[in-house]
């Protein structure tokens, strides 16, 4: 398979690739048995830049952003390639894993209201992070994290350090999450679904957060979502998933403005437009996402799909490129098919 | 705080009250201390002399009555078979059974915290299976039982450790050395039933602490397995334990029980047994009043160590 390290800028500037990952699957043993829940996905996060996963709930986007730091339970099976500087997070050694996580590569959850431990100070869990990364006294890393709660937007800060979760309100907890993933300073921030479980007002405060943390220090962000307005405002580009597989992959222009898939058209589509002139109505794409059980044999989602034909059903297609940096998981993309 | 503590001794009263109602009639259900005392002396003069003098002929709501006015009073009667205060006996006894009990609940809870955290984490492997098999078999087996068979095998057989007492008296000069001899087996005997049953509870709350999303977000963060484990999951696995340590210490005292008369150890345990064999009903319902205050005082233990350790838990 064709690999970058490296893209070269028209002006010459070289930006390296954060993270690269090539054919990353994830298996669950169900019953015995082992099942896909995400198959040959490849992507790159290049340096500073904000990468999407789009997917309706259920297609792999928390397996494959948990499988990146190896945070999946025991009963999954990984395999592909996830290079981190040049390093393949999947067989380096758990000691060289461990650090890295939380000091380069870090993560915040869809959970936040069971995302911190409940019998410890918000100030511990913060400072733990960087007790664990570099050799600061107790003290120093208690004052940086409360430097760090008030860069999240936290002003009454020095209290909530003392604090317990349960004494504090979702978006409250989230904006822990972020200055806990964020104090070490780390190359790369994972956020997986990082405003789902919050209301709109305290959503829209949690991503300008995480835009301007992300611009100031500089860290790329895989950023996973189900909601296409996120992504047009905070992505650079973006890969849409469905069941398991990257169906689309582009720039946020390519996606928004240049859709391939039916998939991705069908989401869309399915954004309300609050333009009220728009009569249009919500069309949401019919049927269900297929459990890992109950995969169809070819293209996954010829069950769903509004232009399936023939072929869709007996064979699954790969990606095909339409431009360079945008592709296609359709037959309809396939150039030797004369499309 | 100290107005809850108040508050729930308070509560305890009527328990502790109950118990000794129900214990009061139910050992004068089992018989008369009269005839045991009397021995070959028996007449049916004698008896009923014996009977008034002991204030057991009078009605037993009133024998209560005058039982529960003395307690109240400090006074737990006097012993009829050792002639002496029950309070002094207890007092002798107690320290010997506070040992035995205290170092074997604090070592069992230790090993039994970290055996269970261990099997937790290496759920169904080879190493959980063996574990789980041992410790059923200790659960299983009778308190009575298993010290009987210590002393086969390490006192009969080996000849290790003495049998039973609390002293050697071949020695002459008896030291530390030979008391913590005495205490090896009955210590063994009460740390292997209850560690097999804590190790149970360990593992099943550890296991469910191990799936929780606090725990992910830990090796998020780069924490060691020890640390995600002994930091991060037993502080919350250990909450439920606790409230289940309250509960558990009559369970415990009545272990000591059997294990004080096998290895005829002169504790609490032992002062209750023969208090029972003799119908000396004073002593008998001394010890029960003390086991009604231990369990509250356990309960209360627990309450408010689960606050120390859950932040969430406020007292009123
Ligand atoms: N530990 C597991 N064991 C078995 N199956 C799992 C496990 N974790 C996830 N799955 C399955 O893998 C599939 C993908 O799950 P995943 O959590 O990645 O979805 P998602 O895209 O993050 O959805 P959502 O938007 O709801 O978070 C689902 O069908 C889920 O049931
Ligand atoms: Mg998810």
């Amino acid at each position: 398979m064709h690999k970058r390290c490296q893209t070269t800028l028209p002006g010459g500037a070289v930006l390296s690739n954060v993270l690269e990952v090539d054919s990353l699957s994830v298996e669950f043993r169900i019953n015995g048995e082992y099942f896909h829940a995400v198959h040959d996905v490849s992507f790159h996060i290049e340096s500073g830049e904000t990468l999407g996963i789009v997917g309706e709930s259920g297609c792999g986007k928390s397996v494959t952003s948990l499988a990146l730091l190896r945070l999946l339970t025991k009963n999954a099976r990984v395999s592909g390639e996830v290079s981190y500087k040049g390093r393949n997070l999947l067989d380096l050694p758990d000691r060289e894993m461990r650090q890295i996580r939380g000091n380069e590569v870090s993560m915040i959850f869809q959970e936040p209201m069971t995302s911190l431990n409940p019998v410890y100070k918000i100030g511990a869990q913060i400072s733990e992070a960087l007790r664990l990364h570099t050799q600061t006294t107790p003290r120093r890393a208690w004052q940086q994290s409360m430097e760090m709660l008030r860069s999240v937007g936290i002003a009454r800060a020095e209290g909530v350090m003392g604090e317990y979760p349960h004494q504090l309100s979702g978006g409250m907890r989230q904006r822990v999450m972020i200055a806990m993933s964020m104090v070490c300073n780390p190359q790369l921030l994972i956020a997986d679904e990082p405003t789902t479980a919050l209301d709109v007002t305290i959503q829209a405060q949690i991503l300008d957060l995480m835009r301007k943390l992300s611009k100031d220090l500089g860290t790329s962000v895989l950023l996973i979502t189900h909601d296409l307005g996120v992504v047009a405002e905070m992505c650079d580009r973006v890969a849409v998933m469905y069941a398991g597989e990257i169906v689309e992959q582009g720039t946020a222009k390519d996606i928004f403005h240049n859709p391939q898939h039916p998939y991705t058209r069908g989401l869309l589509n399915a954004i309300p437009k609050l333009d009220a002139a728009s009569k249009e109505r919500l069309q949401p794409i019919e049927g269900n996402v297929p459990s890992l059980t109950r995969m169809p044999k070819g293209c996954h989602f010829a069950p769903r799909c509004p232009l399936v034909f023939e072929k869709c059903r007996a064979e699954a297609p790969g990606l095909f490129r339409v431009e360079p940096g945008h592709l296609s998981r359709c037959w309809l993309n396939d150039a030797q098919e004369g499309n | 705080m100290l107005k809850y503590i108040v508050r729930r001794i308070l509560e305890a009263i009527p328990t502790v009250l109950g118990v000794t109602l129900l214990s009061f009639v139910m050992i004068r259900a089992a018989g008369s201390p009269v005839r045991i005392l009397l021995g070959n002396h028996y007449t049916v003069y004698r008896a009923a002399m014996l009977s008034r003098s002991l204030g057991l002929s009078k009605p037993l709501w009133d024998q209560y009555v005058i039982w529960l006015g003395n307690l109240l009073h400090g006074n737990f009667g006097y012993s009829y078979t050792y002639d002496r205060p029950v309070v002094g006996l207890m007092l002798q006894a107690l320290p010997h059974t506070i040992i035995i009990v205290v170092v074997a609940v604090l070592a069992a809870h230790v090993f039994a915290v970290f055996l269970g955290s261990v099997q937790a984490y290496f759920e169904n492997t080879k190493f959980d299976q063996i574990v789980t098999v041992v410790n059923y078999f200790f659960y299983s087996m009778p308190t009575f039982w298993l010290a009987v068979l210590l002393i086969i095998f390490f006192s009969i057989d080996l000849n290790w450790l003495p049998s039973g007492g609390i002293v050697n008296a071949q020695l002459s000069n008896p030291g530390f050395g030979d008391w913590a001899k005495h205490l090896i087996l009955p210590i063994s005997a009460l740390f292997l039933v209850s560690v097999a049953g804590w190790a149970r509870y360990m593992r099943s709350s550890m296991r469910e602490a191990l799936l929780q999303d606090y725990v992910r977000t830990a090796r998020m963060k780069g924490a060691s397995e020890f640390r995600v484990i002994f930091v991060h999951a037993l502080r919350n696995s250990i909450l439920p334990l606790i409230t289940l340590f309250g509960l558990s210490l009559p369970v415990l005292l009545s272990g000591a029980l059997f294990v004080e008369e096998v290895f005829n150890y002169p504790g609490m345990g032992l002062l209750y047994w023969d208090a029972v064999n003799s119908r000396d009903y004073p002593i008998i319902m001394g010890v029960t009043v003390f086991i009604g205050l231990v369990t509250v005082a356990g309960n209360l233990i627990a309450d408010i160590l689960y606050g120390l350790i859950d932040p969430r838990i406020q007292y009123r």
